[in-house]
């Protein structure tokens, strides 16, 4: 009987430390979790903030007048443009 | 001395009466049990008030904010407008004056703005909050924050970025401070754009650390992106070509809309004056202005084809129908019908291609008010279109039973009602496609665009040919584009200055569509006031509309129709064709 007793409250104090490193280790990887969440929203937030740097340098405003008086290039004009009258070519525009 | 017992003192002797101690019992008595009473009632009933405030110690509810959808143009490759986080500033008046004069003007240098602007804004100690700047980029905020000045704080926010500027400024319109839509598609398209705030309740540590979730997490739902129907490539031409034209002829305002006669989307959609989005202080006078939606004018002479496909469709007239215009003055009513020059003895095509008056009012007469009632608000004159975009204006076409005669002769060459650019754009796909009407979007189309049949396929090329001459050699030539075959009307119609018609002010116009072998875009180009001499829709606005053309047919990859003389094709089997 005391035996049975002191097999008990070992296996009360093992599963009663095993309660707090688990609670303990939850909360460390709760952290963890959060800090990755964080990371990502912020890697998301630079997405935009890159994706409209990328706009302004696209913009069509800039790009023409860089073409023009950077480069010096003129407008294509079709007398001077070859169409390529490809099957496929027909079908992408028909679409 | 006898000791003598506390029971045996003779203070004590006097017998008390018995009621006294039963009474004093008796209080005990309520007191405890009033005292129970409470303790249950708190615990057991009214448990709800406590339980929060103690949960308030360690509990915190975060709102986790949702993003504005972004607004791509319709390839899906460009930003048209996207939230970036930003900051507020935001000072508690009374604990600012802890601050040193140092810290204040280092702030005020960090938010460029006058030191006696941050001082005027905290002078009120009695308020208790105070913004001091919006709108402040993350990193001056966080430099801001590194200075530790007392009584100064910071709150999250978006801030809204539009990439193109006054390029796109009327279609996309703005939003307030707070990120909500207030014009344009902004408004139009608020709901799907601003997304669903998400919260979670979690536990705090004593440093502010989350440490748990103490119930499930409801996730914000962002915005969600949006496809406008409008191709920013299109766009920057359009808006080039009516800058220019605009300064060439020292014009008040302009306007363009560029459609996509299959679909019915708007590729295109200029108004000048623009203002910068990005600018707050820019949001305001003639150029917010959305021109070619929300305002309205008489027409004149680009109206013109509509009667005569009336006529035409309802066989009262045929292509070769002959008209005697007379001299160039027309006695109609008591009232006298002109035109700009004499033109005599006209068959229909001529009347459209030399924009008679005259002619018009002579084929009006031969249809009733009623059936050109019926088609002109067929043709969404007087209805607001359904493009889903607010202020869209629905012009004014009065009812035909209170027509007289010289109305309905005016009506015919487009004077006496009032129509939207954009209404007039969408009323010629009639003419670009085989007598349908297509529906209008703002935004990218996924499925097939709905039509409504108006007039009949035979009318629809008739008026093409007429419309492809009225743009010819012999018409508006200035309409004309290298490798493509055009057609087109132009108009130059009065404006009414205090209830008259100007003989100064003029509004020119050209509406018309390209390539006429297979329609693939409608044009409209409206040039308001012109002031540098000409004032012809055939001079003013025809050029634009033919660079306009130009500019779209190249970029949409559309193969010229018409001969050109260098021009090399080469087929799928190799030949080569001169």
């Amino acid at each position: 009987m005391i035996r049975l007793c002191i097999v008990f409250s070992v296996l009360l104090m093992l599963s009663a430390l095993s309660l707090v490193t688990a609670r303990y280790q939850s909360r460390q990887l709760f952290v963890a979790a959060e800090r990755l969440e964080d990371r990502s929203r912020e890697l998301d937030i630079e997405w935009r903030r890159l994706q409209l740097e990328r706009a302004e340098l696209a913009r069509h405003a800039r790009i023409d007048q860089i073409a023009r008086r950077d480069l010096g290039m003129v407008t294509a004009t079709p007398d001077r443009t070859l169409y390529l009258d490809t099957p496929h070519a027909a079908q992408g525009e028909r679409r | 001395m006898k000791r003598i017992p506390f029971f045996n003192s003779p203070v004590l002797d006097r017998q008390m009466p018995m009621w006294r101690g039963k009474l004093v019992f008796l209080l005990l008595m309520v007191g405890f049990g009033a005292l129970l009473a409470k303790a249950l009632y708190l615990q057991g009933m009214d448990d709800e008030f406590l339980q929060a405030q103690g949960e308030r110690r360690y509990e915190r509810t975060l709102v986790l904010p949702a993003t504005r959808g972004k607004i791509f143009d319709r390839s899906g490759s460009v930003v048209l407008a996207s939230s970036v986080p930003a900051r507020a500033i935001w000072a508690i008046p009374d604990d600012t004056r802890a601050a040193t004069p140092g810290q204040l003007s280092e702030l005020a240098r960090l938010l460029d703005m006058p030191v006696s602007d941050i001082q005027a804004r905290v002078a009120d100690t009695k308020r208790t909050f105070v913004y001091i700047k919006r709108q402040v980029s993350p990193e001056i905020a966080e430099q801001i924050r590194k200075l530790n000045i007392p009584g100064f704080h910071q709150q999250a926010e978006m801030r809204r970025f539009y990439p193109e500027g006054g390029l796109m400024a009327h279609v996309l319109g703005f939003t307030n401070i707070d990120d909500e839509g207030v014009e344009g598609v902004e408004l139009a398209f608020n709901d799907a754009l601003s997304g669903q705030p998400g919260s979670r309740r979690v536990i705090k540590d004593r440093l502010g650390r989350v440490i748990e979730d103490v119930q499930a997490v409801v996730p914000p739902v962002d915005g969600r992106d949006l496809h406008v129907s409008i191709d920013a490539g299109l766009q920057y031409d359009t808006y080039t070509a009516l800058k220019h034209a605009m300064q060439e002829n020292k014009a008040n305002a302009a306007a363009a809309v560029v459609l996509d006669v299959r679909s019915g989307e708007i590729l295109a959609l200029v108004n000048l004056p623009s203002y910068d989005p990005n600018d707050r202080s820019d949001r305001r006078g003639a150029g917010l202005r959305n021109r070619a939606m929300v305002d309205t004018f008489e027409p004149g002479s680009i109206m013109k084809p509509f009667t005569v496909a009336l006529a035409l469709d309802s066989g009262k007239v045929k292509v070769d129908t002959m008209f005697d215009t007379g001299n160039g003055q027309y006695r109609f009513h008591g009232n006298t019908i002109s035109d700009v020059s004499r033109n005599g003895r006209l068959n229909v095509a001529d009347i459209v291609r030399r924009s008679s008056n005259i002619g018009m009012a002579m084929i009006s007469e031969r249809l009733t008010a009623r059936e050109m009632w019926t088609t002109f608000s067929e043709l969404g004159f007087g209805r607001a279109p359904e493009a889903n975009f607010p202020g869209v204006a629905a012009g004014r076409l009065r009812p035909w039973e209170r027509w007289r005669p010289i109305e309905q002769a005016t009506m015919a060459y487009g004077y006496g009602l009032s129509v939207s650019l954009l209404q007039m754009a969408q009323a010629y796909t009639v003419f670009a496609r085989d007598g349908d009407m297509v529906s209008l979007s703002l935004v990218r189309r996924s499925g097939a665009a709905t039509s409504k049949q108006i007039f009949s396929p035979e009318v629809a090329r008739q008026v093409r040919a007429i419309l492809e001459a009225a743009a010819g050699p012999d018409g508006a030539k200035l309409a004309q584009v290298k490798g493509y075959r055009v057609a087109g009307k132009s108009g130059t119609a009065r404006k009414i200055v205090n209830g008259k018609y100007s003989k100064s002010d003029y509004r020119s116009s050209f509406v018309g569509f390209a390539p006429v072998s297979d329609p693939r875009i409608v044009v409209a180009v409206s040039i308001d006031e012109p002031r540098a001499g000409a004032y012809y829709g055939g001079r003013v606005a025809a050029p634009v509309f033919a660079d306009i053309v130009a500019s779209s047919l190249r970029r949409l990859g559309v193969q010229p129709d018409a001969p050109l003389e260098s021009l090399v094709a080469v087929g799928p089997n190799g030949e080569t064709a001169r």
